[in-house]
């Protein structure tokens, strides 16, 4: 029965933080910032509803499989922000007006400075 | 209805956003990132509905959506960082 | 042949999770089918560096408690940012700030970018050249030095120990 009560919280926690980071997403003003609320939130919400579900069914063959998908997205996801991210700054998608500051971009400007506009 | 019917709907609800984003988005890191969260969604809807209908086919496809989800990105992410993807 | 034993193990186990039972007999089919695997994908291992089992054995209490640091790092970082996400106007100064790091093999950098990513308020964009170097994008980068120092001191002390 505790049981039960606590793998229903940690359901409505995770479901709680996924809908935050949806929000999160249409909300932030530019892509590193959307990328802060879907890596962490996001992988947070996933594990707490696989965890859940591990809660209510045990270590049988279901609960063992939501527990590799968690692991899974928390392991991949910070992999695929950063891979994301450093496309988007080499496409060329600045940072939000609200940014102070950029030493990345001074960095790739000093390595090789752009081409000369004619 | 119980708590997990309840759980499925708001799960929808929370797809409006990434919609919002893949629609709307000014760049394309923006649409792929979108997509990516979508992923996420439907992993969790997976792994709620295989509870739900006491099956465990739908977390084998929940695994492998997000096996195919990170690999897409980083394709994507390599394509548009070098022009090519191999 | 130490190096295919230990990711032949570290395989078998993945395939336990990944089929859903753990027992004996799923973890030694795991062990048999796991040096076919390696075999043609030898180049993605690091098969030219020293190995051996007794350091491998040794490194395990730091990493549990990495993991245990890791994990109030995660639940600190999403209360942060659904903080942020909550209000009801948007005041954030992002920016990108460059953080020198003293790890110098490859998986040590692996483990710190990817848990600076886990935590409050950073993101790791890239690694320079010479691997001394990591950009990270802060959520809240008024005090860069702050930000390079907190990570250095609080997160990198603990990834050194568990994976160099």
């Amino acid at each position: 029965m505790a049981l039960e009560i606590l793998s229903n919280a940690v359901l409505i926690l995770g479901l709680f933080f996924v809908f935050l980071a949806m929000l999160g997403l249409a909300r932030l003003p530019d892509v590193y910032n959307r990328l802060h609320t879907t890596t962490k939130i996001g992988t947070l919400g996933a594990f707490s509803v696989m965890l859940s579900i591990l809660l209510k069914v045990g270590f049988s063959p279901m609960g063992v499989k939501a527990i590799t998908v968690a692991l899974f997205i928390l392991i991949t996801s910070p992999v695929a922000a950063h891979m994301i991210s450093r496309a988007a700054h080499r496409h060329g998608v600045g940072l939000c007006r609200e940014s102070v500051i950029d030493e990345y971009g001074k960095a790739c400007n000093a390595a090789c400075p752009p081409p000369e506009e004619d | 209805m119980n708590l997990l019917e309840y759980s499925l709907i708001f799960m929808v609800i929370s797809f409006i956003p990434c919609l919002y984003r893949v629609i709307k988005g000014p760049t394309i890191p923006d649409r792929v990132v979108a997509l990516d969260a979508m992923t996420t969604v439907i992993v969790v809807m997976l792994g709620i509905y295989s509870y739900v209908q006491e099956s465990v086919f739908f977390m084998d496809v929940a695994l492998v959506l997000a096996i195919i989800s990170f690999v897409g990105t980083v394709t994507i992410a390599k394509y548009l960082d070098e022009g090519v993807v191999f | 042949m130490k190096r295919y034993i230990a990711y032949s193990a570290i395989l078998a186990l993945v395939w336990c999770f990944v089929h859903g039972t753990i027992s004996v007999n799923n973890f030694i089919l795991g062990l048999i089918i796991a040096p076919f695997i390696i075999r043609p994908f030898k180049f993605l291992f690091p098969f030219d560096l020293e190995f051996s089992f007794g350091n491998a054995i040794k490194k395990i209490p730091a990493q549990i408690k990495f993991l245990y640091v890791l994990i109030v790092e995660i639940i600190k970082a999403n209360i942060m940012v659904a903080k942020i996400v909550l209000q009801p106007k948007i005041d954030i100064k992002p920016g990108i700030i460059a953080v020198p790091i003293d790890s110098k093999t490859d998986i040590g950098i692996t483990a710190i970018a990817n848990t600076i990513t886990l935590t409050p308020g950073t993101l790791t964009i890239d690694v320079s050249d010479d691997k001394s170097i990591l950009y990270v994008h802060a959520i809240d980068a008024t005090d860069p030095e702050g930000v390079a120092q907190s990570i250095r001191e609080d997160l990198e002390k603990y990834t050194m120990e568990a994976f160099e």
